[in-house]
């Protein structure tokens, strides 16, 4: 999930702006077009800025001081993005949006993320900064505009006034006149560099401004990288406790019954055989109820078929144990790394287990879709139940949200009362 | 009958013998991987040859991969293949060797000593044995709107006893109804399918399977 960083950005102001290309730069009428706009946008991002920080301070008092703030960051973030895409599209390569991952929980956690994202703050200076920008970029664009111009018609000035116009104000003789209307093609390179050069300075400040930090991205991963290390720590031993309370409530507890019962018919082999063959056949279906334990608490563990033959096929297994019929679309020629199989294949699991379990009685069919869309793998559950599952009670739910963003990935579980339920993870590959 | 083993748990291996030798059958080898499997088929070429998917030196399908190589060397080889699960994937590949003389069992069913010789004998009789979970994996695997839904439960169950290579007779004893009554069941399952009647023994379960499968 490595995000472009600025150096993208760069890299293309340097191709488009460079010194042979700027002469053969064939839209100089696109420049022009991107300057005027940078100033009418300056202007226009000012005043809603300024107009939004004023009913910020209109309501300063009041209890919904809180819900305008988060409705004017929302606004400027708006008009941040817009700006990031149309600079990017003139710079001809996307300048990436700098924002952390959105953090999980209501509006209040999202809010506040947001506030104390660095990058927001940022986008409000560039909006602010814009005003300035912009107009000295438009008068720049004038300037470049009228001094070829007028150099062209310096002899006519110089035949109606006496003197030239614009930089070639001092022309005092017809000779010096004839000699700046020969400078106007020299005068129209120069403005085109100068074009040039205030576009690319816009350009740069939308990338710095606009665009990612390397420091920020490596701050904000040390957190990720940090919080999900734990969450997958924590996810580890979660997974290790539950399978010694399965060891030790399960197949542990029936091994003793099975010896206790086989003692028993020993004892009684002599003396009373009907009772003895009895305690036997308990005993042989004690047996294989333990090995079905066991079985499951190993497929539980890793499945071999997923090592095997890919998540196709283990998912398909998964979906045929379920109580409820299940319909299993996957589109995933290739095999894919472990890691991302694995989890995908838990998700399914989870979901499915959730289905057989809070469901029972609710639902009457569930879908599994797992797909590949670039280099994300998306797996998607979706059942029919009574809904209401929440990854933050439930301990499996969120015990998989830990495994899926140990690889940076995403969880995402909608589940409204009444259903439908919908348990979607976005893993990258890689 | 003249039996080859495959299998490399010691324990689980010598229990096999014992209960097939108990069984009065002649085990010719026993051995402990896949390449040591293809020998002693292309050398003794047995009756039948039960084989544990598992195997070193991966402990992965080694015993499957044997399997379908052997029956490729000796064709007609009849296998019965054991695993600690069952996997319909895993069936497939087997069945795609041809159907004669193939099983494919969930290792604990060896517990049900009676079934399982029993099973080994249908297997090196030509027949074809499948273990019920795979039934049950292909039919939950169906899509809505299937003709499977159009089948009754006791239909899904004889369907599924068809499948792991029962005749009708043995139908009728397990499900403790009369001959005439699983007939009944067995054309009410082929026409719902859609499947012409008139196969019988391992070609009735061929049927049955890519139905499922398909």
């Amino acid at each position: 999930m490595s995000s472009p960083t600025a150096s993208a950005v760069l890299s293309a102001i340097e191709a488009r702006w460079h010194p042979r290309r700027v002469i053969a730069d064939t839209q100089p009428w696109a420049t022009m077009r991107f300057l005027a706009g940078n100033a009418w946008r300056g202007v226009v991002w000012f005043v809603v800025v300024v107009v939004l920080v004023a009913l910020g301070f209109g309501f300063a008092t009041s209890v919904v001081l809180l819900p305008v703030a988060l409705v004017a960051v929302r606004l400027w973030r708006l008009a941040a993005r817009t700006e990031r895409r149309r600079v990017g599209a003139f710079a001809g390569a996307a300048i990436p949006a700098p924002y952390r991952p959105r953090p999980p929980g209501g509006w209040i956690a999202r809010a506040a993320g947001m506030a104390t994202d660095p990058a927001t703050w940022r986008d409000l200076a560039f909006l602010l900064v814009g005003l300035p920008l912009g107009i000295a970029e438009l008068v720049v664009a004038a300037v470049a505009l009228f001094t070829p111009l007028s150099f062209v018609l310096t002899p006519v000035a110089y035949a109606n006034t006496g003197h030239g116009v614009g930089l070639a104000y001092p022309v005092g003789s017809w000779f010096g006149a004839l000699v700046v209307a020969l400078l106007a093609p020299v005068a129209a390179v120069a403005s085109a560099y100068v074009l040039a050069g205030a576009a690319r300075g816009h350009v740069l400040a939308a990338a710095w401004l606009l665009g990612p930090r390397k420091g920020d991205q490596l701050e904000e991963r040390v957190d990720v990288l940090t919080r999900t290390r734990s969450g997958a720590m924590e996810a580890m031993l979660a997974e290790r406790r539950r399978i010694e309370r399965d060891l030790h409530d399960g197949a542990q507890q029936r091994l003793v019954a099975l010896a206790m019962d086989l003692g028993m018919a020993k004892e009684k082999l002599d003396r009373d055989p009907v009772a003895a063959r009895a305690l036997i056949d308990t005993s042989h279906e004690e047996a294989k109820r333990v090995l079905a334990d066991l079985r499951d608490l190993v497929r539980g563990i890793h499945p071999a078929v997923l090592t095997d033959r890919g998540l196709d096929a283990a998912v398909a297994a998964v979906a045929g144990r379920c109580p409820v019929p299940v319909t299993v679309d996957i589109r995933v020629p290739e095999r894919l790394p472990e890691a991302v199989e694995v989890t995908a294949y838990f998700v399914v699991v989870e979901a499915l287990t959730n289905v057989a379990k809070h469901a029972a009685g609710g639902a009457t069919d569930a879908a599994v879709r797992i797909a590949k869309n670039r280099d994300t793998l998306i797996v998607e559950v979706v059942d029919d139940g009574p809904g209401g599952a929440d990854p933050r009670r439930g301990t499996g739910l969120a015990g998989l949200a830990d495994r899926v963003a140990a690889l940076d990935g995403r969880l995402a579980v909608q589940s409204p009362p009444g259903g439908p339920t919908r348990v979607r993870a976005e893993i990258p590959i890689r | 009958m003249r039996v080859v083993i495959a299998e490399d748990a010691v324990l689980l291996r010598e229990g096999i013998i014992r209960l097939l030798a108990d069984a009065g059958e002649q085990i010719i080898a026993a051995v402990g991987t896949g390449p040591d499997l293809v020998a002693a088929i292309v050398a003794h070429r047995p009756d039948v040859a039960i084989v544990d998917i598992r195997m070193p030196p991966g402990f992965r399908d080694e015993g499957l991969r044997a399997a379908i190589e052997a029956r490729r060397r000796v064709p007609g080889t009849p296998v019965l293949v054991l695993s600690q699960y069952i996997e319909e994937r895993y069936a497939g590949e087997l069945l795609e060797t041809g159907a004669e003389g193939i099983g494919y069992l969930l290792k604990d069913r060896v517990a049900d000593v009676a079934d399982f010789v029993a099973a080994v004998r249908r297997v090196a009789g030509g027949g074809t044995v499948l273990d019920p979970e795979v039934v049950t994996q292909l039919v939950a695997r169906r899509r809505r709107g299937d003709r499977l839904d159009a089948l009754t439960p006791r239909e899904r169950e004889v369907l599924g006893l068809m499948a792991e290579g029962h005749a009708n007779a043995a139908i009728a004893e397990r499900l403790f109804v009369g001959d005439g009554t699983v007939e009944k069941h067995v054309s009410a399952i082929f026409a719902k399918l859609g499947l012409g009647e008139d196969e019988t023994g391992h070609r009735r379960v061929l049927a049955v399977l890519a139905y499922l499968r398909g």
